[in-house]
């Protein structure tokens, strides 16, 4: 009975000496599926950057049908990965989002098109067909037709698909254009076999309808809250360490996604071209790594209340990025 | 207390209790009202269940009540509690989209049902009866094909569809293509099980008569398998519905229900995914009723069927 009784205290004791170093939990809802467009967050974790600021940091991958500002309005997650149009939308819809770090400062969103399909320039859209990422990514595409001036419902204007996860349709002629990324979709198609020279590239950067991409967003309520905010503070710092970290480290930081990766689906080849790709991306802010700069936040506003049919928000937002975050982390 | 008075009682209530609602402020008045009423309502659903004439009369009335009922409670819920939108609309919000939205609801319907589910269900139901006469008269048939039909049924929809997408390209040919995979099996396991129902007995009959294959089959073994081919056809008439939604999660061109539902979630308009589903479930609905009246037409010998006809 004596030893029992001492073995339970020692139990309890060990119990409270853990508790005591408990790491504080944060979870983070990537935009897509493991692969290098991530590597900041993955070489903070597997470096130990987010331990060494106290957090016990749960990464979930997304996929195509995976809308993140949806997880974090039913509670399913912290912080964010996501694009500032679907951020933007969803705070219209009353949710508050606010970013408070914007990691990519440049769009890596193309159009890429078959020149066998007799598209030269965007004014040979009206009657192609146009594959289209949905689930919130839909927004920087359907500014663009608006800008121009294309009905997106066939007919005369644009026949639009709803592309799925590969870049099949335009492989198999399905497509005349798909949608790529820089880093990521665009490989696929050469990786398909089809050539550079047999492909024509709409980046939305030279169309003036780029739109800031891959941002860190929260709740506007864990921003008023001192505890929360400085947990956030400590993962934006750790993270934008990771990013510096896989920035400078592109062929590591691509080793250390494929590790993480639990699908196996991404192969190092991909990965590393995909690294290089992202570190364009992020560039160099002479503010840090993750600094939202206001004038293209300003952009990204103008262009998606640009449309003239179908606008993606119609008011301008207030209140929907912070650097207090940012600031903190310094 | 006679139906009647209930029922303008449950009524009244209603009508208070939203109209408490729509002027805000009179919160606590809200509750106890929105309880009476649909207390009110349990009182006539339980005279009107007892009273067998006004069942024989009224029998829809007990569902119509109830559903009702479910609506009122859902909306004096999310509005008194103000529940977030995204979480879950008021019915009266899902009405509005409904209403707002008819024009591109019934495009999305057109797109998924007359096109991908008419086919679909008719290809992969008429190739399973034409499949099954065949099994039906050949026994390397029936040992060779039926594992491969098992094999076939076990396959995910959810692995096919993209798959589907890529052999009959994005438009309605590859949801028939889902369709017809998943409503095959079921069809062909009961049009054979129905092939089996008659005994020995009948088929010497048929025999001493000197009846052929296609006269047995006509004139017996079709009619008495007759139950079995229309439960599986009621089965698939939902299985069919379900299928061409999930496998618009794929590519698809931009219409459609399944497309509606996984696009307008993500843009945070849940009351158009509600609308969605509201059209999906009385279209389910109709499609199986007009399944099963052709069937009580055509087995009105069977015994299931004859209380019916009094």
């Amino acid at each position: 009975m004596k030893s029992l009784l001492v073995s339970s205290a020692l139990v309890l004791a060990a119990g409270i000496a853990t508790g005591a170093s408990a790491q504080d939990k944060l979870t983070l809802q990537l935009k897509w599926v493991t692969q290098a467009q991530f590597a900041g967050y993955y070489v903070a974790k597997d470096k130990g950057f987010y331990k060494e600021a106290g957090l016990d940091v749960t990464i979930k991958a997304g996929g195509p049908d995976i809308n993140p500002s949806q997880v974090i309005a039913g509670g399913g997650a912290d912080v964010i990965v996501d694009w500032m149009p679907s951020a933007l939308a969803t705070r219209e819809k009353g949710v508050d989002l606010v970013n408070i770090a914007q990691v990519f400062q440049k769009s890596g969103m193309m159009l890429t098109c078959r020149k066998d399909s007799g598209v030269t320039a965007p004014k040979d859209f009206p009657g192609k067909t146009l594959g289209v990422w949905f689930g919130g990514n839909e927004y920087p595409f359907l500014a663009w037709m608006d800008k121009l001036g294309y009905a997106t419902t066939g007919g005369s204007g644009v026949t639009v698909l709803k592309q799925g996860f590969n870049v099949d349709p335009i492989l198999q002629k399905q497509a005349a254009c798909i949608s790529t990324m820089t880093y990521n979709e665009y490989w696929q198609v050469i990786d398909g076999g089809l050539k550079d020279s047999d492909l024509l590239v709409f980046k939305y950067e030279d169309q003036g309808v780029a739109t800031l991409e891959d941002g860190l967003y929260t709740l506007g309520k864990h921003v008023k809250d001192p505890a929360m905010a400085a947990k956030l503070a400590k993962f934006v710092k750790a993270s934008m360490k990771g990013w510096d970290w896989a920035a400078a480290n592109s062929d590591a930081a691509a080793g250390i996604v494929l590790d993480n990766d639990a699908s196996g689906a991404q192969t190092e080849k991909h990965q590393k071209r995909m690294m290089g790709e992202i570190a364009k991306l992020i560039g160099s802010n002479p503010k840090g790594t993750g600094y939202l700069d206001p004038a293209a936040y300003d952009r990204t506003v103008a262009v998606l209340m640009g449309g003239k049919s179908a606008p993606v928000i119609t008011k301008k937002p207030e209140g929907a990025w912070t650097h207090e975050i940012f600031d903190k982390a310094k | 207390m006679t139906p009647l008075i209930l029922a303008g009682a449950t009524a009244a209530g209603a009508i208070a209790s939203l109209a408490v609602l729509s002027a805000k402020g009179a919160g606590l008045l809200l509750w106890p009202l929105a309880v009476a009423t649909l207390g009110a309502a349990w009182l006539l659903m339980t005279r009107l269940s007892n009273d067998r004439q006004a069942d024989a009369r009224f029998g829809w009335s007990v569902p119509a009540i109830f559903g009702l009922s479910l609506l009122f409670a859902w909306e004096v819920v999310t509005r008194g509690f103000d529940i977030p939108r995204v979480l879950l609309p008021a019915p009266s919000l899902i009405g509005a989209a409904l209403l707002a939205q008819a024009a591109i609801l019934f495009a999305d319907f057109q797109q998924t049902v007359l096109k991908s589910v008419i086919a679909g269900y008719l290809l992969g139901n008429g190739s399973a009866f034409i499949i099954a006469l065949l099994v039906d008269r050949s026994p390397f048939l029936q040992r060779g094909l039926l594992p491969l039909g098992n094999l076939v049924s076990a396959i995910p929809i959810v692995g096919i569809a993209p798959i589907m997408v890529m052999w009959f390209g994005f438009d309605w040919p590859s949801k028939a293509a889902v369709i017809v995979v998943m409503t095959f099996f079921p069809m062909l396991i009961s049009t054979l099980a129905g092939l089996q129902a008659t005994d020995r007995m009948q088929r010497d009959l048929m025999t001493s008569y000197g009846a052929s294959y296609g006269q047995t089959l006509l004139a017996l073994r079709l009619p008495a398998a007759a139950p079995m081919i229309f439960n599986a056809l009621k089965l698939n008439s939902t299985l069919a519905l379900i299928g061409a939604i999930v496998a618009e999660f794929f590519g698809t061109p931009i219409v459609g229900m399944g497309f509606r539902i996984s696009t307008e979630v993500a843009r945070m308009n849940v009351d158009v995914v509600w609308a969605t589903i509201a059209v999906a479930s009385v279209i389910g609905s109709a499609f199986y009723g007009t399944i099963t009246l052709i069937e009580r037409r055509m087995t009105f010998w069977h015994p299931s069927f004859r209380k019916a006809r009094g």
